[in-house]
């Protein structure tokens, strides 16, 4: 137990080190800080994209889906790569598109394509208020992670707290280079205790994978295949679409960042070519997930049982850097969302004058952003975790205005796509909090979605007709 | 549209319409593994190959 908690906090302070060296001054400014000037190549890019596909749900999370909803868990692999072709063909336009306009942000890039300074501001405020619940499920898992391994309560939020000191101060430092720095090491550590678990939780409990899947298919085939449940096909379908519809069309603002921070388009394309061989990766946990189905009791905290198993399988000091691993999938992770939220609220909410102030304000907002998540995380748990229900069908909302924006020519004013938005948020809203049962296993955010295409489509004919009268109309 | 843009689709719709496909969606095994991962993590594999074949027929298109 002293080895693992030994190189728990070595990590973490190991993590909280590199951020820190992934920048040798300060930036001088706040697009130098959130996109890195720009300049980023292709290994960077890749390990910036591929941050945002392995957070604390990879290591916590997935292998706990296997573990209570069999194969369902599935959903997960193909949605990114499915978002991905999307992005394949997008990436120039982009990238073209940020380096002309000087956009950092979704809500820079909604306020200029709609030349609404207002939709900017909608945008950014649902991005920070989707997405802060998904910074506290990063730190909260953090400190889940310790207290699972050390069984000790005090040590889980004494690492939350250790966790987020070292987060704000490598990401005022270095922003997103610091990011890219923990990037690195955070893929490299995940890949190696991935490869070891993979092989050494199934020899260990069942002799091997093979056998381990021909012992579930004979004691619990149900947990191979999609059936009826509340993990049924639909489940699975509308799940894998709505995911796949918030990444293709970038509505989660801690991706922008990563994107424009590429040195050229071609960088993001190659790795949109190769990043679904990347999320194959992902395939790993769920793997561990069912050898948790043939070991564990059914009443088994879900979300432990990885940590749970390698604690078996493994020496202590093994289980230590598979600690430590699990803790980079939530402080690179948290840092990128922190520069996803503060830049919103310095460029697109606050909207102060004056390069300096805007600067000063998005590291206030770190600072701000951090410490709240953290003091909900250790003391009203439940209340961001209800939002987090929202995260992703709420910010999937400002699809059908990210895409309509990444045509050649707007073909919709702004007012169109805020009704859609605010119907398509009331929508989801409701049916997460009050009717989650209304539609049985469909998802509210493709609900929310429909509904929002609907209000944009008869806003949008409103709208030219009110166009085409008012033109008609002689001037007296 | 273009020819390009048409590649990825076989492997989108592949993942999408797994559940439905009975010979994927059952407790038999490929190779020791469940249908259902064989399936999903082949068309990965295979949805990288389409993209890269439209980025060279892209690349032939768009002189450089």
């Amino acid at each position: 137990m002293t080895i693992t908690l030994v190189f728990t906090f070595a990590g973490i302070v190991l993590i909280g080190l590199l951020g820190v060296l992934g920048r040798r001054r300060p930036a001088a400014d706040l697009s130098e800080w959130v996109v890195g000037g720009r300049r980023f190549g292709s290994v960077t890019m890749w390990f910036l994209q591929a941050g945002e596909v392995f957070t604390t749900f990879t290591f916590l999370g997935l292998a706990g889906l296997v573990f209570s909803g069999g194969v369902a868990a599935m959903y997960a692999l193909p949605y990114v790569p499915i978002a991905y072709v999307l992005l394949f063909f997008l990436a120039r336009r982009l990238w073209t598109l940020g380096r002309e306009h000087g956009y950092l942000t979704q809500g820079d890039f909604l306020a200029g394509r709609y030349d609404s300074k207002l939709l900017g501001t909608v945008s950014a405020v649902i991005g920070v208020v989707f997405v802060l619940p998904y910074l506290q499920l990063q730190i909260t898992g953090l400190g889940l992670i310790v207290r699972l391994v050390t069984g000790n309560a005090a040590s889980g939020t004494l690492s939350m707290v250790i966790g987020c000191l070292l987060v704000v101060a490598f990401v005022l430092w270095a922003g997103l280079r610091g990011v890219a720095a923990t990037s690195y090491f955070k893929d490299a550590i995940m890949l190696v205790v991935l490869a070891v678990l993979i092989i050494a939780v199934p020899v260990h409990f069942a002799g091997g994978i093979s056998s381990m899947f021909h012992r579930i298919a004979l004691l619990h085939p149900g947990a191979l295949t999609i059936h009826s449940g509340p993990n049924d096909r639909t489940w699975f379908v509308t799940n894998m679409l709505i995911s796949a519809i918030g990444v293709a069309f970038m509505t989660l603002p801690h991706t922008w960042p990563a994107l424009m921070s590429a040195r050229d388009p071609k960088a993001l394309r190659r790795n949109y070519t190769f990043l679904p061989l990347y999320t194959l990766c992902l395939l790993f946990p769920m793997i561990v997930g069912f050898a948790a189905i043939l070991v564990l009791p059914k009443s088994s905290s879900s979300n432990g049982i990885l940590l749970s198993l390698s604690q078996h399988a493994l020496p202590s000091w093994v289980t230590g850097v598979v600690v430590v691993a699990a803790i980079a999938t939530a402080m690179v992770p948290s840092a990128g969302i922190l520069i996803g939220i503060s830049s919103l609220v310095a460029r697109n909410i606050a909207r102060v004058r004056g390069e300096r102030r805007q600067f000063w304000l998005n590291h206030g907002t770190v600072v701000v952003a951090c410490g709240l998540a953290l003091l909900l995380g250790i003391f009203r748990p439940a209340l961001l975790a209800n939002l987090l229900l929202l995260t992703f069908s709420g910010t999937a909302q400002l699809a059908p205005a990210n895409g309509l924006a990444f045509l050649r020519t707007v073909l919709v004013g702004k007012v169109p796509v805020l009704l859609g938005i605010v119907v398509g948020e009331a929508v989801v809203i409701w049916l997460t909090f009050w009717a989650p049962t209304l539609f049985g296993t469909f998802s509210v955010g493709m609900v929310g979605l429909g509904a929002n295409l609907v209000v944009l489509a008869v806003a949008a004919v409103a709208e030219r007709v009110l166009v085409a009268r008012t033109a008609e109309i002689p001037a007296v | 549209m273009r020819p390009y843009h048409l590649f990825p689709i076989v492997p989108v719709l592949a993942m999408v319409l797994m559940p439905f496909l009975p010979f994927v969606n059952t407790d038999a095994l490929w190779l020791g593994l469940p249908r259902m991962m064989v399936w999903g993590g082949g068309w990965c594999v295979l949805l990288s190959a389409s993209l890269l074949l439209a980025e060279r027929m892209m690349g032939r298109e768009v002189p450089k």
